[in-house]
């Protein structure tokens, strides 16, 4: 306490006040001191820590994403390299002077901009830069740079771009790529093995692109820069921030698939293309060489893949998904229809196996039979007289097979139409396949709670009904009767490259089964049978009567079975007589199965045509162009001599 | 003249003049380290024209330490008038700056009344409590005029709105009646009322941007890089700092811009960062001389009018000191409040230096009676 030296009497009263205040004093400065003692002294190194990172950014270097490649190593997917200008709105301190600034050089208005950043700021925080620019030339960028060091918050990114050359052409199989959404990581996260995807990044998110995306993406490296609280970046000498390693991005693996690019080009030309007033065609197609290896994949209407990987517009994305032909549908594997027609020959095979008929069994096919109190109708009025099996696929008789169908009970026929692959996935790996479905007794009485109609077991031998198999699951099927009994899986990646071209992985045919196989116990059929459906198959497409005749390969002879969907229940007489003046939407799809040649297959493709009417007119040109081009490439030496054709007529003259 | 020089430097309190003298060297070297970073537009403008100030302020207190305090005890209306005049001017024609009226452009200078009106409001308030003394404590009728010559100056800043400033008139309002002594009916009244007046204030009186910087002081991690963000940041700036600090100009916070307002309202977290323990303790210290010296100084006036507007002249000092560098170490919400004698500005430091005139001039009249 200070010594009182001349304070006057009236301010004498105040003496004891300053004791009071001297206390106050003091304990304010007790709390800095402490407060000052915690920071600097207790937390000192954890803050000194933080202190060190907030000045040191992480930045990202994007690894190069795999390309994919087809069977001749042509590019299918591949990137290329871009400029984005984007502003971080919590750097852009004048945003408005940044917007004035570059509006004129990258040719956007000033308050589209600030409308873009706005949004931005809304949506992803004001630490993500919004993009106001893309795709900017030379000038651009360096017109941009130059302005960077006045507006703060704007920048240039380097941005890798996934490109499909191809435009819409297998862009089911191939998919799109997109940044991962919230859903995604967590449960990519979660299974551990891609644990370092962060938000923002970019991965497949259909088709091939998806299901191969961890060994397209590759890693992501990391560099390390200084910078300022404003982003901006400092030329560092700093050597407690130089021990800071970064990390080189690793690019992805590339695929090379068992897709022919040229197959599948001229498959979709087949299906786009207008020919003799058919086209542009609706639906799918499928072609595999007869290992297994698919050649091509199509579905149409397509879209641009090159539209998703900048981030999809809302607009075109409403238009995809409202469009009633579904272009998005990976249809080959995604969907699955009844296969009218195109069960008749595993019906068959069923019936000989079963010995229903034998080969040379003469069976009466008119135009329509009774069945308890319905009349089951033919596609032709007056019918196919008295036929025996082979013709009754060749001219797809409705009668014979219904016969075969009453005969044999659906239990029966069910167990030879699973041997061939229906109801079950093909096993390609590709998602969302569906596995179709044959139905049994037991099934529906499981699945409808009322037993197996008797009527039932004759709509279901001509493939409709309850019967469903998607496209690629004929194929396999029509496959393995052309091969006589064997069974190949279909597989559509056949290499995985790493970045410098050194084989990692690779794919090779797989033989499932040999059906003609009675060794192990399990259901079979004997070798002759198949080479009567093989027969029949073949005189659809070069038989007088065939349903496919009207379309040749001149040196190549194929085999196959047309067949219709029903898309919706008319009566008998309207399903095969009006169908071209419905409306669209109410039209039958038209199949085509088939394999070439027809002694031994190397190519089997599958074809179905929504809306299309009829399996020959929709679907026949299709499969023979696909597989024309098939032989031009492979085989021009069967195209060209017109020899081994003749021959081949006398052969057929002869069964 | 002669004579009056040397009585000058004998009567002038010595101690007081090295230990502001100390303060502000230490401001010059900080601020020279805040505003040579690497990004700072027009860096060594700011150390310069601070140099200025200095001198002014100098001017300023050398001239207030030889004028009769007395003088002001007259002329206390007329200043108090001026400057609330000029607080209604701010309102009406004043310059905006972050979002707040506080400026008067006269040409040569940016006059912020809100910062004369401190001094003026402590002169005004020594006079009145000067005045009207009491055994027992001034009563509610006593204190209903100093309150109604606070309470103007206060709404009319709070308008601007500059809360800080508003709630600091008040702390000056509240120290200098507790000094010179209240009723404890006074003291149970002013506890209940502000029981009663922050919530009403959170509801109706403060803006949505008042509330946030209230609720991130609360939890800073609510928004680390928005509200949070300058709390944060200027705390990270202090505890790395540890005992020693990083060095003069090597604070990675400041120089970088993690740091916002770092040659004003964080001028203390520069400080820190770059000098650490040592370089705060120092300076705390050197503050807490500082208004002891002030304090003692009141201790020892002639007068009653002399003792309470030296105390009034150091709560202002001390308020402005606690509330800035509880702000910096994360004791209180982010309020703009400079630090005295350390923060660049020109309102700032002659505010500061007129006041510390005025409490030398105290101590330069003690012998004379």
């Amino acid at each position: 306490m200070s010594s009182f030296i001349g304070g006057s009497d009236e301010a004498r009263d105040l003496q004891d006040r300053f004791k009071l205040v001297y206390i106050c004093l003091s304990i304010m400065v007790t709390i800095v001191v402490f407060r000052l003692w915690y920071l600097q002294i207790i937390q000192g190194q954890e803050l000194r820590t933080y202190s060190e990172k907030n000045r040191v950014k992480e930045s990202k270097i994007p690894a190069p994403r795999g390309l994919i490649l087809d069977r001749n190593r042509a590019i299918l997917v591949d990137n290329i390299s871009g400029f984005d200008a984007t502003i971080t709105p919590q750097y852009a301190k004048r945003l408005e002077e940044t917007a004035a600034a570059i509006a004129p050089i990258i040719g956007v208005d000033k308050d589209s901009i600030l409308k873009t950043v706005r949004k931005s700021r809304r949506q992803n925080g004001p630490f993500m830069g919004a993009r106001v620019k893309e795709n900017l030339n030379m000038d651009e960028v360096a017109r941009l740079e130059r302005l960077r060091i006045d507006h703060p918050g704007l920048s240039v990114d380097q941005t890798i771009l996934r490109y499909y050359p191809s435009d819409s052409v297998g862009a089911q199989l191939l998919g799109y790529v997109g940044e991962i959404s919230k859903r995604q990581l967590q449960r990519i996260n979660r299974t551990g093995n891609d644990a370092n995807l962060v938000q923002g990044d970019i991965i497949g998110q259909s088709g091939l692109e998806e299901v191969w995306d961890s060994q397209l993406r590759g890693a992501d490296g990391l560099y390390y820069i200084e910078v300022d609280a404003h982003g901006r970046e400092l030329p560092s000498d700093n050597p407690a921030f130089l021990e800071l390693t970064p990390k080189t991005e690793v690019a992805g693996s590339n695929l090379v698939l068992t897709i022919d690019q040229d197959i599948q080009m001229a498959a979709y030309r087949a299906m786009v293309e207008q020919k003799d007033k058919t086209g542009p065609r609706i639906g799918s197609v499928v072609a595999m060489k007869s290992n297994g290896e698919i050649l091509a994949w199509v579905n149409v209407p397509s879209f641009n893949p090159n539209k998703f990987a900048r981030g999809i517009s809302s607009d075109l994305w409403k238009e995809l998904v409202n469009d009633p032909f579904k272009p998005l549908r990976n249809k080959v594997v995604q969907d699955h229809y009844p296969p009218g027609s195109t069960l008749k020959p595993i019906v068959a095979l069923a019936a000989l196996q079963e010995g229903v008929v034998r080969e040379n069994t003469i069976v009466s096919a008119p135009g329509s039979m009774r069945f308890g109190n319905r009349t089951y109708h033919d596609s032709l009025r007056y019918g196919h007289g008295e036929i025996n099996i082979v013709r009754a696929i060749e001219s797809s008789s409705n009668v014979f097979f219904y016969k075969m169908g009453i005969q044999l009970g659906i239990d029966r026929l069910a167990k030879y139409a699973m041997l061939l692959g229906l109801g079950t996935k093909t096993g390609i790996n590709l998602n969302n396949e569906v596995s179709g479905h044959f139905p049994t007794t037991e099934w529906k009485v499981k699945a409808k709670g009322e037993p197996w109609q008797p009527g039932e077991n004759l709509s279901n031998a001509i493939g409709q009904g309850f019967v469903l198999a998607n496209i690629l699951q004929l194929a396999v099927a029509y496959n393995t009767i052309g091969l006589e009994g064997k069974h190949y899986k279909p597989f559509v990646v056949k290499q995985i490259l790493a970045p410098g071209g050194e084989l990692i992985k690779e794919y090779n045919p797989q033989l499932v089964r040999d059906i003609t196989d009675q060794s192990d116990g399990k259901t079979y059929i004997d070798l002759k049978h198949i080479m009567t459906v093989k027969k029949g198959l073949s005189r659809v497409a070069n038989g007088e009567k065939g349903t496919a005749r009207w379309w040749k390969i001149p040196g190549v002879k194929y085999a196959g079975k047309t067949g219709t969907s029903q898309v919706m229940s008319f009566s008998a007489d309207d399903i095969y007589s009006k169908c071209d003046q419905r409306p669209i939407m109410q039209r039958h799809h038209g199949a085509f199965v088939g394999y070439a040649p027809n002694d031994m297959p190397e190519i089997t493709v599958a074809v179905l045509t929504e809306h299309s009417c009829h399996g020959n007119t929709g679907s026949v040109p299709v499969v023979r162009d696909i597989m024309r081009a098939y032989f031009e490439k492979y085989r021009p030496e069967l195209i060209k001599t017109k020899k081994p054709r003749k021959v081949a007529k006398k052969a057929e003259v002869e069964n | 003249m002669q004579m009056e020089d040397r009585s000058l430097f004998r009567r002038l309190d010595v101690n007081l003049v090295f230990v502001i003298f100390a303060l502000n060297i230490i401001g010059l070297i900080n601020l020279y380290s805040a505003t040579h970073g690497v990004n700072l537009t027009s860096t060594t403008s700011y150390f310069w024209q601070q140099l200025v100030w200095l001198v002014g302020g100098w001017a300023v207190f050398l001239f207030l330490t030889v004028v009769d305090y007395e003088a002001f005890k007259r002329l206390a209306y007329v200043l108090y008038a001026g400057n609330v005049g000029a607080l209604v001017a701010v309102l009406f024609i004043g310059k905006k700056s972050l979002g707040a009226q506080r400026w008067l452009d006269l040409g040569f200078f940016r006059y912020q009344p809100s910062e004369t009106m401190k001094l003026v409001l402590v002169i005004i308030l020594a006079k009145v409590l000067s005045q009207s003394a009491d055994k027992d404590g001034l009563g509610f009728k006593q204190l209903l005029f100093p309150a109604v010559l606070t309470l103007i100056p206060v709404g009319l800043t709070i308008k601007q709105p500059d809360l800080g400033t508003g709630l600091l008139l008040m702390a000056i309002f509240i120290s200098m009646i507790l000094f010179v002594k209240v009723r404890r009916s006074v003291l149970i009244f002013f506890f209940v009322a502000g029981l009663v007046c922050v919530p009403l204030a959170w509801s109706f009186g403060l803006k949505p941007y008042q509330k946030q910087r209230v609720l991130t002081f609360l939890n800073p991690g609510r928004d680390a890089r928005g509200a949070g963000y300058n709390s944060i940041q200027s705390k990270i700036a202090v505890g790395s700092g540890k005992i020693v600090g990083k060095g003069f100009r090597k604070g990675t916070q400041s120089q970088l811009e993690f740091l916002p307002e770092r040659h004003t309202d964080f001028i203390f977290s520069v400080l820190s960062e770059e000098h650490g323990f040592l370089g705060s303790m120092t300076t705390v210290s050197l503050f807490m001389i500082l208004l002891f010296m002030g304090v003692r100084v009141g201790s020892e006036a002639r007068d009653r009018f002399g003792s309470i507007i030296a105390v009034g002249c150091m709560s202002l000092i001390f308020w402005h000191v606690t509330v800035n560098i509880f702000m910096v170490i994360g004791l209180l919400p982010i309020v703009g409040v400079p630090l005295p004698l350390l923060s660049y500005g020109g309102s700032i430091m002659i505010t500061t230096m007129a006041t510390l005139g005025l409490v030398s001039a105290v101590a330069y009249r003690k012998f004379l009676f």
